[in-house]
């Protein structure tokens, strides 16, 4: 479910993840396709308290401003990307059909005095079409990565865009467990748009379902050479569960006994603020929304090649069962 | 030939570990030449001719491929490494890998958001970086993977355009060539040398030229084409389309002046490389013994040392007919 999900693209006016991820929900919830690429599945409980349950459905993204006459590109960020790893890159710019170009990478002779990374308009994209890119491809046109996912050893796999369909894979996951349960409350997962472009999917989806409390799920930052321990979580250590001024200190207490309780691995993540996360806008929603984190541990994001570890999927899927199952903050 | 190039570019061989690459040259080229090993991997081949030659010729091209070596495996299980050849780090950074042919990583590094602004102007220092198979510790890595053990960045073969999109182009293009001028009946016999080593300071050509001891020789190769937005029209070097590049002169090497007018007036699309840059077998081949009179015929290559090299098929066409040309001309003796 995770590389299929990644292995399709999510951005703009690019809906494969979004459709995929529709076809794979409604298998196990009432699921409509709201606003652009956001999808919300819904679980009826019990009473009418209602959890959300959020991931975001885009990715980081490029798109093009400029094409020039022997076809190469200019393109801007949708989202945070190292550009200083772009050039000889290949990336797919998705215009009338699907196009593999590469980042120009500034040639030997002319790097001698070193380069620097200044802005992305400055890096070009090579369509190697000459004068035919004009024919196939157009300003506002998405780039997109293109790194296939892949198995490494022990449970580990890398890919792209497991920011965030390793969380929506963990939704799917849920909403599969849960259905046909007896639940105390009203659950609905939200698979939500914008998330790299300044949480905004969430927004009006939060707004739409008001929920009673809520958990979005993301990657956080993984453990890896010359990253603070106090920066990062180990891989293969379960999820991390969010601790912040911005967040529901109710919600963090209750999924941390809930771990420790049923044996779940976990990790917590203490942040100082705002968590970046879509977390930050639905607790701002209307009057108000207890809203936590969970994440998965991730190496290397917003590149092509993410690596996480399965088991921390697992371990996920398993505390937001339990957790929901025990009422979450409903009676607290 | 695109096939060819596709099959030889998929094979890894880093420098000093082309035998995967030297078995299938020898699968290609056993029974169309007599050829021999040497000791350093090299193959040496004599293509019987119709004729004999007029002078003793040697066309060279080279079989290894940049990439890396791995030096260490740390407490964690990461792999540190060292690039063998010249590689960018931008080329490398979070590049997926392939190690021994079989074991899949990733090269890691810090994620932008742990980066402050300064710090992400410049590419990281290469020991910064990192390589993760998934092991969770030394021991489960070391059960794949041991220091000396090579990678090469992953960067599959697909054709776009007219245009071959690959890792390894240079100098498998070459070898293509190279193969193919062995397999088609020859007017005149001559020599090839498929050498090792060429990215790490031209060291098999020096011992195959020994070897062989031509009075000519003719490299095949790739070279750096900069014909790329943002580039001053002075400084592009060559162009993709335009047919194989033949250089007067680079860092290595001063060429046979007769040759490389031959080659412009051969009526086969070619160009002259526009910069004393870069350098090829040619360093080691012209200098053997007592000297040889030497030409390189280069196909132009974007982004050259990358896992997205870009080439141009008819420029590879092109480059076997001027070699073909050549071959004859100087086996005959019409080019003097």
């Amino acid at each position: 479910m995770l590389f299929a999900l990644s292995d399709a693209d999510a951005a703009g006016n690019i809906r494969e993840a979004s459709d995929l991820a529709y076809d794979m929900l409604k298998e196990y919830t009432s699921a409509e396709k709201c606003d652009n690429l956001t999808v919300i599945g819904f679980l009826k409980g019990e009473s009418d308290y209602t959890l959300m349950l959020d991931a975001h459905i885009d990715q980081i993204a490029m798109t093009v401003t400029n094409i020039d006459d022997n076809g190469f590109l200019t393109v801007a960020k949708a989202g945070g990307i190292d550009i200083r790893a772009l050039p000889s890159r290949r990336v797919t710019v998705h215009g009338r059909e699907k196009v593999t170009a590469v980042f120009c990478a500034t040639p030997p002779h002319l790097a001698r005095k070193g380069v620097k990374y200044t802005d992305i308009s400055e890096i070009k994209l090579d369509t190697a079409l000459g004068e035919r890119a004009k024919d196939i491809i157009s300003v506002g046109d998405l780039v997109t990565f293109s790194a296939k996912p892949q198995m490494l050893k022990g449970s580990r796999v890398t890919g792209r865009s497991f920011d965030d369909r390793a969380a929506v894979a963990c939704l799917i996951e849920t909403a599969k467990r849960l259905s046909g349960k007896k639940l105390p409350f009203n659950v609905a997962f939200v698979l939500s748009d914008g998330e790299e472009l300044g949480l905004r999917g969430t927004r009006t989806a939060a707004f739409k379902i008001n929920p009673d409390e809520a958990v979005a799920v993301d990657v956080s930052f993984g453990d890896g050479i010359g990253i603070a321990d106090t920066d990062c979580k180990k891989l293969g250590k379960g999820g991390m569960i969010g601790i912040s001024p911005a967040l529901d200190r109710g919600i963090s207490n209750k999924l941390i006994s809930i771990a420790k309780e049923k044996n779940i691995p976990y990790q917590t993540e203490v942040m100082g603020a705002s968590t970046g996360t879509d977390a930050d806008m639905i607790a701002v929603t209307r009057e108000g929304v207890r809203a936590c984190t969970l994440s998965i541990p991730l190496r290397n994001m917003h590149t092509e090649v993410e690596i996480l570890d399965i088991k921390d999927l697992e371990a996920v899927c398993e505390l937001l069962c339990e957790y929901i199952l025990a009422g979450g903050v409903k009676d607290d | 030939m695109t096939e060819l190039i596709s099959a030889l570019c998929n094979i890894d061989g880093t420098s000093g570990d082309e035998i995967a690459v030297r078995d299938f040259i020898i699968s290609e080229i056993d029974g169309f030449c007599e050829w021999k090993t040497d000791a350093l991997g090299n193959i040496i081949a004599f293509k019987k001719g119709k004729k004999p030659s007029a002078k003793k010729l040697m066309i060279d091209a080279h079989m290894d491929e940049v990439g890396l070596i791995i030096t260490d495996v740390t407490a964690e299980g990461f792999l540190k490494f060292k690039t063998v050849g010249g590689i960018d780090i931008s080329a490398i950074m979070f590049r997926r890998v392939l190690i021994n042919g079989e074991t899949a990583g990733v090269i890691c590094g810090k994620p932008i958001h742990l980066i402050d602004k300064k710090e992400a102007e410049k590419p990281p220092a290469a020991d910064s970086l990192y390589i993760d198979i998934g092991a969770g510790s030394k021991s489960e890595a070391e059960d794949y993977v041991n220091p000396g053990d090579r990678a090469v960045i992953c960067g599959e073969f697909t054709v776009s355009n007219g245009n071959m999109i690959s890792k390894a182009l240079d100098d498998r293009i070459g070898c293509a060539i190279l193969i193919k001028l062995i397999k088609v009946d020859s007017e005149y016999d001559f020599y090839a040398s498929f050498s090792v080593q060429e990215e790490i300071g031209l060291r098999g050509a020096k011992t195959a030229a020994y070897a062989i001891d031509p009075e000519c020789a003719l490299i095949l190769e790739g070279t750096t084409a900069a014909d790329i937005a943002g580039t001053d029209e002075g400084l592009t070097v060559c162009n993709l389309g335009k047919g194989p590049a033949v250089s007067f002169m680079d860092n290595s090497t001063a060429y046979d002046r007769k040759f490389y007018n031959a080659a412009l007036k051969s009526g086969i699309l070619c160009q002259p490389k526009r910069a004393v840059a870069g350098g090829n077998n040619a360093g080691a081949v012209h200098l053997t013994r007592g000297g040889v009179r030497t030409l390189a015929i280069s196909v132009p290559c974007r982004y050259i040392h990358s896992s997205a090299s870009i080439a141009n098929i008819n420029d590879c066409e092109n480059a076997y007919e001027l070699a073909r040309y050549m071959l004859n001309g100087i086996c005959g003796g019409e080019i003097e």
